[in-house]
C-alpha cells in the first residue's frame, strides 16, 4: 500500500549563505500494508512527523522514493499532489485543522467540494457520516462551538467522507482528553475493520500504539530495530 | 470544483470583511463612475457637434461641384452618369431663376428672393421633408419654404410680428394660397410682363440650425420651363440692353444646352458614400459629401475620446491598488484556511481561481455601481451645465445641446476595463495563495 524505500530528508535552517543542514531522517525503508493500523511512535524530533509529511507530500525527500499505490509518488508535481492527495488520502491533525468560517457540515463536506461531487449526493454523504461520528444534531455549529472531541469527530469524518483507502493521521489524540480519545480509537478501530481503511498514526500515546496492528518506532531518524512488528490483534 | 461552488466560496469570504470589501467597491465604482463620465463628454460633444454640421444635410449626400476642378459644369449627360452609379438612388440639382420673382397673395407682397425649379420626383427620393401639405404633382403647385411668410413687406410687417402663432401654425397658414408673379423679359428693347399664378401645396421642413431662414418657393420643372418659354432664356435670365458703354447681354436660350447646379447625389446608406465618392472622383468629378467632413470630425473626436478613456482608466488602476491590498490581506488572513484546503487536496488552479473570482467579482460590483452612478451623473451633467452656463455666464446652451453622452458600448467598455484590471490585480495575490506553504499555514512541527 504505502512503500518508503531509503528515504532520507534533511532541514536547511538559517539564513542563505549560512544555512545549517540538519538531517531528520536516514535510509527509512518501510512497508505499510492495505487495512493495516500502523502507530509510528518516538520522542519529539524523532522525525515520525516529517515522514509523515513526507508520505502525504507535503515535502520531498531528498533521496529515496515513496510508492503509494503502486504509484511513485515522489516526483510528482504540487498539482499532482493534491489531485492523488483527494483521491487516496484522509487526513486527521492533532489541532484538527477546522476551518473555522465554516460549519461542521460544510468542513465534512469540503473534500467533497473540491472533488465536484453533485450537491445532492453531497448531502446523503455527509448526512451518513455525522451520523456515523454522532454529529448530526452539530450540523450548523461552527468549530468554535464544538468541544474538542466533537471537533475531532468533525475532522475523522471529513478525513472519511471520500471513503479514502488511506488515512494519514498526526498526533490524533493528541488534544484529547482520556474519554474522547477512547472514543476516538474506538471509531478509528471500526472503521479500520468496516472499510478496510488502512491508518498510519503519528503519535507518542501508548494507547495508541495499543489499537495498532505495528508499531513503528523511530529514534534519531531512524528506525529502531526489531521494533517493528504487530503488538496488537483484534 | 463546480462554478457554483466556487461562487460561494466567494461570498462567504466577502462576507468575513464587508467594510473592507465595501469600501474596494466604492473605489471600483468610483473609478468606473469617473471614467464613463469622462468618456460621455467626448461622445455627447461630438454628437453635439456633429449634429450641428450635418444640420439638414444627409450624410449620404455627396455634393457634386463640377468636372475638372469646377471648371467644367455638370451637363445633362453627367446626371445620366450619376444616376447610374451603383448605391445612388437619388440625383438632384437646383435651377434658381434668374430674375427676382416678387409674389403677392391677398394684397401682402412677399419680397423673398429666390425661386428655385427642383425636380420633385428625385427630391422626393432624396429625402424632401415637408413641415406640412405635399409635393407639387402640376407646374401651377409650389412648396414654399418654411419661412416664406416673413418676407411680407408693407404694412403687414408690424401685424406679423405681432402674431404670436407658433411659427409652424403660421407656416401652415400658406398652404392653398395663390401666388401671384410676373415674369419680366426685354423684348425688342421693351420691359414686358407675363403674369403668372401658382397655388402654394406644400411647406419645407424647417432648416435644423436656427439662424437659417428658408424663404424660397420651390418650383416644379414644369413650371421653370414655362417662365424659360416666356422669357426666352435659359432659367428666365433678363435681357439687358446696350446702354452708353454698357454692352448688351444676351443669355443663353432655353432651347441650348443645359447646365445643371447644386448637383448631389444621394446613395441607400452611409457606409456607401466612400465607394461612392471615390469613384465620381477616378471619373474626374469635383465632390464633397458631408461623411468626409463628419469623418474627419470623428478622426478628432475619436482620439479625444481614448484620451479620455486612457485619462479615466488611471481612476480604476489606482483603485486597482485597493483591490489589489484587499486581495493581498485576504490571502494572507486566509493563509491558514488555504493551507488547509491544500492539505486534504484542493489543487493551486482551484485556489488561484476562488481569490481571481473575488476580484473579478469586486470589479464587476465596483463596474455595475459605477456605471449606474454615471448615468445619473450623466443627466444631471446635461441638465445642470446649461442652467450654470445660464446663470453664470449669461449665455444661452443651444436646444438639443447634449454635454455628456453614454453609448452603451461605453457603459460595456468601461464594465470590461474594470473587470480586467481587477483581475490584473488580483493575479498576483491569487498566485500567493497557491504558493501558500501548507506546513506553515497548519502550523505544524516539522
Amino acid at each position: 500500500m504505502i512503500e518508503v524505500k531509503g528515504v532520507s530528508h534533511q532541514f536547511n535552517i538559517g539564513k542563505k549563505g549560512s544555512e545549517k543542514i540538519v538531517p531528520v531522517l536516514h535510509e527509512i525503508n518501510l512497508h505499510i500494508k492495505k487495512r493495516e493500523i500502523v502507530a509510528i511512535v518516538g520522542r519529539s524530533g524523532s522525525g515520525k512527523s516529517t515522514l509523515l509529511n513526507l508520505m502525504s507530500g507535503y515535502i520531498r525527500p531528498v533521496k529515496g522514493e515513496i510508492h503509494v499505490m503502486g504509484e511513485q509518488v515522489t516526483h510528482l508535481s504540487e498539482g499532482q499532489w493534491a489531485d492523488f492527495r483527494l483521491r487516496h488520502f484522509g487526513f486527521m491533525f492533532q489541532s484538527f485543522q477546522l476551518i473555522p468560517s465554516m460549519t461542521a457540515y460544510e468542513n465534512i463536506e469540503l473534500p467533497l467540494v473540491l472533488q465536484g461531487m453533485d450537491t445532492l449526493k453531497r448531502k446523503l454523504r455527509v448526512q451518513e457520516l455525522m451520523e456515523r461520528v454522532d454529529l448530526h444534531d452539530y450540523a450548523g455549529h461552527y468549530p468554535g462551538e464544538l468541544s474538542g472531541g466533537q471537533q475531532q469527530r468533525v475532522s475523522v469524518a471529513r478525513a472519511l467522507v471520500l471513503n479514502p483507502p488511506i488515512v494519514l493521521a498526526d498526533e490524533p489524540t493528541g488534544s484529547l482528553d482520556s474519554e474522547n480519545e477512547m472514543q476516538l480509537l474506538g471509531l478509528i478501530h471500526e472503521l479500520n475493520r468496516e472499510r478496510g481503511t488502512t491508518f498510519v498514526i503519528i503519535t507518542h500515546d501508548e494507547q495508541v500504539a495499543a489499537i495498532a496492528d505495528r508499531t513503528v518506532a523511530l529514534a534519531d531518524g531512524r528506525l529502531k530495530p526489531g521494533k517493528e512488528q504487530v503488538t496488537y490483534e483484534v | 470544483m463546480k462554478f457554483k461552488d466556487q461562487l460561494r466560496f466567494v461570498r462567504q469570504n466577502m462576507k468575513k470583511n464587508k467594510s473592507r470589501v465595501f469600501m474596494t467597491v466604492l473605489a471600483t465604482a468610483m473609478g468606473c463612475a469617473f471614467l464613463i463620465v469622462l468618456a460621455s463628454v467626448g461622445f455627447g460633444l461630438q454628437k453635439s457637434i456633429v449634429d450641428k454640421i450635418v444640420g439638414d444635410r444627409l450624410v449620404t449626400a455627396i455634393t457634386v461641384w463640377g468636372k475638372k476642378n469646377i471648371d467644367q459644369q455638370l451637363n445633362a449627360e453627367d446626371l445620366k452618369y450619376l444616376k447610374s452609379l451603383n448605391h445612388v438612388k437619388a440625383v438632384t440639382y437646383k435651377d434658381y431663376i434668374m430674375q427676382p420673382l416678387v409674389y403677392t397673395s391677398d394684397n401682402q407682397t412677399m419680397s423673398t428672393d429666390k425661386t428655385v425649379a427642383v425636380d420633385f420626383e428625385e427630391e422626393a427620393k432624396a429625402g424632401f421633408a415637408l413641415a406640412a401639405g405635399r409635393l407639387p404633382q402640376k407646374p401651377g403647385e409650389v412648396v414654399a419654404g418654411f419661412h416664406f411668410g416673413k418676407t411680407v413687406i408693407g404694412p403687414e410687417d408690424a401685424a406679423r410680428s405681432e402674431d404670436k402663432r407658433a411659427d409652424k401654425e403660421r407656416a401652415e397658414g400658406w398652404i392653398g394660397k395663390k401666388l401671384t408673379f410676373d415674369v419680366h423679359q426685354l423684348v425688342n428693347g421693351k420691359k414686358e410682363s407675363f403674369p403668372q399664378q401658382v397655388t402654394v401645396v406644400g411647406i419645407k421642413e424647417k432648416p435644423k440650425r436656427e439662424w437659417l431662414m428658408d424663404t424660397n418657393i420651390y418650383i416644379e420643372i414644369g413650371l421653370r420651363d414655362q417662365i424659360e418659354q416666356l422669357t426666352g432664356t435659359q432659367l428666365g435670365e433678363m435681357r439687358i440692353a446696350a446702354n452708353g458703354n454698357e454692352e448688351a447681354y444676351e443669355p443663353r436660350a432655353f432651347d441650348e444646352p443645359r447646365n445643371y447646379n447644386s448637383v448631389e447625389t444621394f446613395v441607400s446608406k452611409a457606409q456607401q458614400v466612400k465607394e461612392t465618392a471615390e469613384t465620381m472622383r477616378e471619373k474626374g468629378y469635383s465632390i464633397h459629401s458631408i461623411a468626409d467632413e463628419v469623418s474627419q470630425i470623428d478622426v478628432v473626436f475619436t482620439i479625444m475620446k481614448i484620451g479620455l478613456v486612457f485619462v479615466g482608466t488611471i481612476a480604476i488602476l489606482i483603485a486597482s491598488i485597493g483591490i489589489f491590498n484587499t486581495m493581498t490581506m485576504a490571502v494572507t488572513e486566509r493563509s491558514q484556511d488555504i493551507g488547509i484546503m491544500k492539505a486534504i487536496g484542493a489543487h493551486p488552479r482551484i485556489i488561484r481561481r476562488i481569490f481571481l473570482l473575488e476580484s473579478a467579482w469586486i470589479g464587476l460590483l465596483g463596474a455595475l455601481v459605477g456605471t449606474a452612478a454615471a448615468y445619473l451623473l450623466s443627466a444631471a451633467v446635461n441638465t445642470g451645465v446649461p442652467l450654470l452656463i445660464q446663470a453664470f455666464m449669461n449665455e444661452k446652451v443651444p436646444q438639443d445641446f447634449i454635454f455628456s453622452l453614454i453609448p452603451p458600448y461605453l457603459a460595456a467598455l468601461s464594465c470590461a476595463i474594470s473587470v480586467g484590471v481587477a483581475l490584473l490585480s488580483g493575479a498576483r495575490p491569487a498566485k500567493r495563495a497557491t504558493r501558500v506553504d501548507v506546513l506553515r499555514a497548519l502550523r505544524r512541527d516539522v
